[in-house]
């Protein structure tokens, strides 16, 4: 009898390894436990963990992924200006490139990190960051619109939730899902130590930041802002900065982003409105 | 029914049939491609509103003219949408429905990390992680606000139509 039991959850389990259904893995551990095999229903309840770490990331753990990243990112950056029409701004700016990006379904928020350096970062779920010193160097709101949709783009393609599902940090996470967070919260800040250190010190990989550009381009575009914008304000940056792959580790430099923006404008025939609304963006970042 | 007349019956039936599936066929489909989107009378934004659309919408596609797009809606309505609105594929958006099964699988408990979805206040997770990692107040409150901070869409629209962007594009 303890036989047949056991060899139904072995059947069970297998048909949740195809199936993969939480109901059956369920099921199999149950009667693994009622055929008094704790091992078998063990190992089914590990087969389902590693089964279910291979499925992405939900928007309600994303959320807790991207608030912790935010709360370093804001202690890092020597916290956020605290300025309400300009704030208010960068947020328009930030919901009317993401409302018709291609992924409008979730919120975005814009904070303007109080640091002269010149950057921009997104974490996950939608927390986006500019910098004060990367705000004086844009002139129009086309240029902002760009930066936006660049770092859009990062959360639309879950680029910063790719890194922390490959890593092995992750692993031991996804085997309790979040909440690991609060039982085992070590684990749960090793995970964001490793992803902020990603994003702010080593970089994502040189193929997700152009994509980024490439596909924040396009989102900017769909607005109707000048697609050449972003063009000009990269080009006044490698003015500004050059191409020492030193000062931007955590980027491509800015001669290869150029010609990838250009590349997309011409391939998909992005079109060069003329609304960059310079005067718009001068009234509303005098006090920057 | 005899057989010549049982034929042209079924050769009726095999008309309508390939008719109403040649119709369903060629019937170009868009979607949303916005979290939200007026349908207009016309094909400009001075036309009145005549319905709203949302994110993920199938709309069949009447015609166009222009950035716009004439469409009808599953219910029947017609009206025009901005082009730029719209998307020939199905988006896919946040769709967690793979994520959820996963996450039932590893047997976590969601609402164990989030206190209140929505609600103001750090969730318990990042409350932890803050309290670990020595975050001050000061940057607690500041992604607290962050995290809260919500502009109407109503306003976008207007920051959009001041800007003479989107369909509001001069």
């Amino acid at each position: 009898m303890r036989s047949n039991h056991g060899l139904a959850a072995t059947l069970i389990v297998l048909s949740l390894t195809v199936a993969g259904c939480a109901e059956v893995q369920r099921a199999g551990e149950d009667i693994a436990r009622q055929s008094g095999n704790p091992r078998l229903a063990g190992a089914i309840h590990g087969v389902g963990n590693v089964v279910g770490s291979l499925f992405p990331i939900g928007y309600e753990e994303e959320s807790s992924i991207g608030q912790a990243m935010a709360l370093q990112v804001v202690a890092r950056y020597g916290g956020v200006v605290d300025q309400p029409e300009l704030v208010r701004y960068v947020n328009l700016v930030g919901r009317a490139v993401a409302n018709t990006s291609d992924r409008p379904d979730i919120p975005y928020r814009v904070a303007i990190l109080e640091h002269e350096s010149i950057n921009a970062f997104a974490a996950p779920a939608g927390y986006i960051f500019v910098t004060r010193g990367l705000l004086k160097q844009i002139r129009n709101e086309a240029e902002l619109a760009a930066v936006l949709g660049h770092e859009i783009a990062h959360v639309s393609q879950k680029h910063i939730l790719d890194v922390i599902q490959r890593s092995k940090r992750l692993a031991g996470v996804s085997e309790a899902g979040l909440s690991y967070a609060t039982s085992n919260p070590a684990a749960f800040k090793s995970v964001i130590d490793g992803a902020v250190k990603k994003l702010l010190d080593e970089g994502l990989d040189q193929d997700k930041e152009t994509e980024a550009d490439t596909v924040g381009e396009v989102f900017a575009t769909r607005v109707g802002y000048d697609a050449e914008a972003y063009v000009g304000l990269l080009t006044r940056l490698r003015d500004l900065k050059g191409d020492d792959r030193a000062l931007f580790k955590t980027h491509p430099n800015f001669s290869a982003r150029i010609e990838a923006v250009q590349k997309t404008i011409q391939g998909k025939h992005l079109a060069a409105t003329g609304v960059v609304l310079q005067e718009r963006f001068a009234r509303m970042t005098k006090r920057i | 029914m005899t057989p010549p007349r049982l034929l042209r019956v079924l050769l009726i039936a095999l008309w309508i049939g390939l008719f109403v599936w040649g119709t369903e066929a060629w019937a170009e489909t868009v979607y949303v491609q916005a979290k939200t989107a007026q349908l207009r009378a016309g094909k400009t934004s001075l036309d009145a509103v005549v319905g709203n659309v949302k994110f993920g919408d199938a709309l069949e596609v009447v015609g166009r003219d222009g950035s716009w797009i004439e469409v009808k809606t599953t219910s029947g309505a017609k009206g025009w949408i901005f082009a730029n609105k719209t998307s020939s594929s199905k988006p896919s958006g946040t769709n967690d429905t793979l994520a959820k099964l996963g996450q039932s699988m590893r047997g976590s408990d969601a609402s164990a990390t989030t206190a209140s979805a929505g609600a103001r206040g750090l969730d318990k997770a990042s409350e932890g992680y803050a309290n670990r990692a020595g975050v001050s107040a000061r940057d607690r409150d500041a992604v607290d606000r962050m995290t809260a901070y919500q502009i109407p869409d109503q306003e976008v629209e207007e920051f959009l139509r001041e800007g003479g962007l989107g369909e509001y594009a001069k």
